[in-house]
């Protein structure tokens, strides 16, 4: 899974891209783990733009991102939700847990 | 740690030649084994099992070469380099040496050095064969860890899972796991009510962290259903066990069906599955349940919801779970088999045997012959309409021995206590405890949670009946009886069991006691007519049901007293039948199959 961030003032985007599933485990904490010390990042934003595919894993992964958030004080937003993916995280009612950008 | 010394066997007949390899072996800090023939090489072969063997060709008893053979026939679990040292130096002699199993061939007399850096590269490759060796080894042991817990996983797994409840005529189920055992997982039983109540739990990735994520489920959900507790309770159970157990990035996304084939409704609760189906005999839809729910062990107790969506079915048909390995398995270009594929393949089939059938093939052959990447299951329950409403009761109705001690519970629900708390389960859990009633479990809980439900819904809520024959009526009504509950701020229930002796019969007496406003029973209960206008048929059909297991059901007052008496044995008050003789009697009467045909 290829994985960028890019931090701007108070928001942080992961953009993700390829197979997110459980082989991405390593990659994505790494991304993540920066962010969340970082104090001024307030939200982060996971953006699902060039994802093909989400597996159960991966929604583990962005339940323990979501606890660990909450727990120094930050939000987190699923965006760019299409196709397949989208169906994945809206069968599972993510929409109830995260808040979806557009 | 793995040694870099070595064993080095030096097989020579001329001493001089041997002392000299001992040396430099010494000198390198290897141990060093001499043998003054073929046959004394292959003694300390098997012996001392050396690592590096040095061998003439020219000895007395036995050659080098047929030394060498020998040794290579030998078993063994490791590479033994065997380098020929020999003053024979034509081509045909190394090569006949390379041949007999010999690794390298040094021509006689050979320089320290030399031998020296033969000796260090063949300790440098047998390093690297022992760290493989190790490592293999290593590999084999957790391999066969792995393999003993996961034949213990899907031994426990199988037993948790092979439940009688699966075995019902009305059910047809596959579940075939993406590795040794599956973590998806497939649960049903008949609650004391004949309701039939199903799950399919699908825990997050596979293989063990998998199974064992959905393994609590089970006892919860069977306990639940044995006791009667309804289907909201049960969701929120598993999710609060669930949510207490497992770690943040663990959940189990699962479907709860309840299906009712005496009051043809079934009810759905799904977090995070496909879509539970219900197939008309035309292969169509005719019902459809989303996930409406996150899975279950994600959210804290204050935020689940264990709401649940309850259909009336007009006809009968099959109702379908799965789990998303069969809508998300991919076909070899990579495309999902998907709902469609799902729908297609069950309105492909008539009747629930040919329909499962034509789901499995359906995967299968989508499939492509591949494995799937995750466990793929699904569930199909016949749902049938059946006009005679035939309740099947193993209501044995032994003989109690001697005089019945009186036994009585008095119970009053206020408001409050009614608006959260399952009082039909709590209640028959006090009665199922003793000991004559137990066996009737079944036969009390229909009667208790009719008079029970009447005095709640009618009494206290104020609802109507008639508001379930109409279309949709039977949702609005399971809305309006949610919204009232959740409102009801004044009002109790007063509930009496009485179990005592009624001349030579064990009767146990149940009365109810709402503070609604009653209604006219006088009509609408005794005059046999009424029963049969559309009005008062859901009502009148469950006070039927009472009417058949009790001996007497009488309404008082406004008609919020109801009294009724159910029958549970007889007994045996004459002191001279032997125990023999008590216990043919039982065993006469007991198992005795009592068929309850309504209407």
């Amino acid at each position: 899974m290829l994985i960028t961030n890019e931090v701007i003032g108070s928001q942080a985007t992961l953009k993700l891209g390829g197979r997110f599933d459980f082989h991405s485990h390593r990659d994505f904490r790494s991304a993540y783990e920066k962010i969340l010390e970082t104090g001024a990042v307030r939200e982060i934003v996971i953006d699902f733009g060039d994802v093909d595919y989400l597996d159960s894993s991966a929604l583990g992964m962005l339940l323990l991102l979501r606890e660990k958030a909450e727990s120094t004080g930050k939000s987190i937003a699923l965006a760019e939700l299409r196709g397949t993916v989208k169906q994945v995280l809206d069968i599972a009612n993510f929409g109830k847990l995260f808040s979806i950008k557009p | 740690m793995i040694s870099s010394r070595l064993t080095i066997l030096i097989v020579d007949d001329t001493p001089t030649n041997a002392k000299q390899l001992e040396a430099v072996s010494r000198k390198l800090g290897h141990t060093a084994i001499l043998a003054g023939d073929g046959q004394e090489a292959i003694d300390r072969f098997k012996e001392d099992k050396p690592d590096l063997i040095f061998m003439d060709i020219m000895m007395p008893v036995m050659d080098g070469i047929t030394a060498a053979q020998h040794i290579r026939e030998l078993p063994t679990d490791k590479w033994t380099p065997i380098v020929f040292f020999s003053a024979l130096d034509q081509m045909q002699d190394i090569v006949r040496g390379l041949e007999a199993g010999g690794d390298d061939y040094i021509v006689k007399p050979a320089s320290l050095q030399i031998l020296r850096a033969k000796i260090n590269s063949y300790a440098r490759m047998l390093m690297l064969q022992r760290e493989v060796h190790a490592n293999t080894e290593e590999l084999r042991n957790w391999r066969m860890d792995a393999e003993e817990q996961s034949r213990l996983g899907a031994h426990v797994m199988n037993r948790l899972t092979d439940a009688a409840g699966l075995r019902d005529s009305m059910i047809r189920h596959f579940n075939m796991p993406a590795e040794t055992f599956s973590g998806d997982l497939l649960c049903a039983a008949r609650a004391p009510g004949e309701v039939l109540n199903v799950l399919l739990a699908d825990a997050a990735g596979h293989g063990l962290a998998a199974a064992l994520s959905a393994m609590p489920l089970t006892q919860a959900f069977y306990s639940m259903t044995a006791k009667g507790f309804p289907l909201p309770s049960i969701a929120e159970e598993l999710n609060r066990k669930l949510k207490s157990i497992l770690p943040p990035d663990r959940f189990v996304a699962a479907t709860l069906a309840a299906i009712d084939v005496r009051n043809q409704t079934v009810e759905v609760w799904n977090g995070g599955n496909p879509d539970a189906l219900f197939i008309n005999t035309r292969g169509e839809v005719a019902m459809q349940w989303a996930s409406n729910h996150p899975p279950l062990g994600i959210l804290p107790d204050k935020l689940f919801s264990g709401m649940t969506e309850t259909v009336v079915f007009h006809e009968p048909g099959d109702l379908v779970l799965c789990s998303d390995g069969l809508t998300e398995a991919e076909n070899p270009a990579g495309g999902w088999f998907a709902i469609d594929g799902v729908r297609d393949a069950l309105s492909r089939a008539q009747g629930s045997e040919a329909r499962f059938d034509s789901l499995l093939k359906g995967v299968m052959d989508h499939l492509g012959g591949h494995p799937g990447r995750d466990d793929i299951s699904a569930l199909l329950v016949s749902v049938p309409i059946d006009r005679r409403r035939q309740i099947r009761f193993n209501t044995p109705m032994p003989a109690h021995q001697g005089h019945l001690a009186e036994w009585r519970l008095d119970l009053s629900y206020g408001a409050q206590e009614l608006r959260y708390i399952d009082v039909v389960p709590a209640v028959l859990g006090f009665v199922t405890q003793i000991q004559a009633l137990k066996s009737h479990q079944g036969a009390l809980f229909l009667i208790f949670s009719e008079l029970f439900n009447n005095a709640l819904d009618h009494g206290l809520l104020g609802l109507d009946s008639a508001t379930k024959s109409w279309i949709g009526g039977f949702e609005l009504y399971m809305r309006q009886r949610g919204e009232r509950l959740a409102r009801l701020r004044d009002g109790r229930i007063d509930i009496a069991f009485q179990l005592h002796q009624d001349g030579t019969r064990a009767v146990l007496d149940i009365s109810m006691t709402d503070t609604g406003p009653g209604f006219d029973f006088e009509n609408r209960i005794d005059n046999p007519a009424a029963l049969t206008t559309s009005n008062d048929l859901a009502f009148g059909r469950g006070i039927a049901l009472v009417r058949n297991l009790c001996e007497q059901v009488v309404y008082s007052g406004n008609g919020n007293k109801v009294w009724a008496r159910y029958v549970v044995s007889d007994l045996i008050l004459e002191s001279e039948e032997s125990e023999d003789e008590a216990a043919a009697h039982q065993s006469d009467s007991a198992g005795d199959d009592t068929d309850l045909v309504m209407f």
